[in-house]
């Protein structure tokens, strides 16, 4: 049982370097972050309110919030890295389209077939379209 | 490379929670998420909508009076892709407590993967028995749009994929202890694929 957490923990940590190179946060770490810089300002300033339609960054950025600096500091990074990768995820079908015609052809669209190819022919992909698949979160 | 890695990873993580007691739920990574909303083999009947799982769970209200191990189950969301996940509400709110905030980030991570890009998605909110049946019915329904409203505004999942249903206790994932905690849950239920402008 023991070897079985090692193995995890090391194919964990693997993981996060891997992740290290990403250049946008993933949506669970940006949910992470938040939390744990800004959560207990929440509690505290914001405890009525919900996380959906800006409501709590209003009332974080509202009068009566004395938030740490941290939060609000992470806050921005949180909404610029999320901003970022959503422009990511929309540019990639533009972005990868020569490369899907000429490193993919003849694959069927749908159930991320274009992906798995751009990503196993990373090599020799552009790198406007590696950098996209890799903001997007997508490998 | 990276990608059999991982996957291989996610295989061995989803045999190890199949051994698991159900009581101890553990966070999902993503491949074990992806894997379980895409299951080609569970495809959702056509046309299942939020408006007709509500009203299923009205029916349910009425045909199953008294205690929940008489009742019969909710059929209508057996055997379809889907996720459970706690999701952590302030007490008798639908506020999201931020400790949950990462949770409902890896299920925006999962929606915004290509693989399922071209599928909707109901979330749906569940409660223990304890309290009312009504009001667990209506609290529920918060808690899912409450979900979804931060899925759509805080991580840009687009609205047109998803569909909030409050389940209340109809749902009950151990029937044989209705006021377990395990029983207040949200799900994401793959409902089919999803064609824009239809």
């Amino acid at each position: 049982m023991r070897f079985i957490t090692i193995g995890l923990a090391a194919a964990a940590l693997t993981a996060g370097i891997a992740a290290a190179s990403a250049q946008t946060m993933s949506y669970s770490d940006a949910g992470a972050l938040l939390a744990q810089s800004c959560g207990k300002d929440i509690e505290k300033y914001c405890a009525k309110v919900n996380l959906g339609d800006g409501a709590l960054k209003d009332c974080l950025s509202g009068p009566g919030a004395k938030v740490n600096p941290q939060c609000v500091a992470d806050y921005q990074t949180v909404v610029a890295s999320l901003t970022k990768r959503a422009a990511a995820q929309a540019s990639v079908p533009k972005l990868c389209r020569n490369d899907v015609a000429r490193h993919c052809q003849g694959m069927v669209p749908g159930d991320a077939h274009f992906l798995s190819c751009l990503n196993a022919a990373y090599r020799v992909v552009t790198a406007a379209c590696n950098q996209a698949i890799v903001d997007a979160g997508w490998r | 490379m990276k990608k059999t890695r991982i996957a291989a990873l996610a295989a061995v993580l989803a045999f190890a929670g199949a051994t698991l007691p159900a009581s101890a739920q553990t966070a999902l990574s993503e491949g074990q998420i992806l894997q379980s909303l895409q299951s080609a083999a569970r495809v959702a009947p056509p046309n299942l909508s939020a408006a007709l799982i509500a009203n299923a769970v009205q029916e349910h209200i009425k045909n199953n009076p008294g205690m929940p191990i008489t009742w019969t189950p909710l059929q209508l969301l057996d055997g379809l892709a889907q996720i459970n996940v706690q999701i952590q509400f302030a007490l008798n709110s639908d506020i999201i407590r931020p400790e949950s905030y990462s949770t409902i980030g890896s299920i925006a991570d999962a929606l915004h993967h290509p693989i399922l890009a071209g599928y909707k998605f109901v979330v749906t909110g569940n409660t223990d028995i304890t309290g009312d049946r009504m009001k667990n019915l209506e609290l529920s329904q918060r808690r899912a749009n409450a979900v979804m409203n931060a899925l759509v505004t805080v991580y840009n999942v687009d609205p047109a994929r998803l569909e909030a249903v409050g389940l209340g206790q109809e749902n009950l994932q151990d029937v044989q202890n209705p006021k377990d905690p395990i029983n207040r849950r949200v799900q994401l239920i793959n409902v089919g694929k999803y064609l824009p402008g239809k």
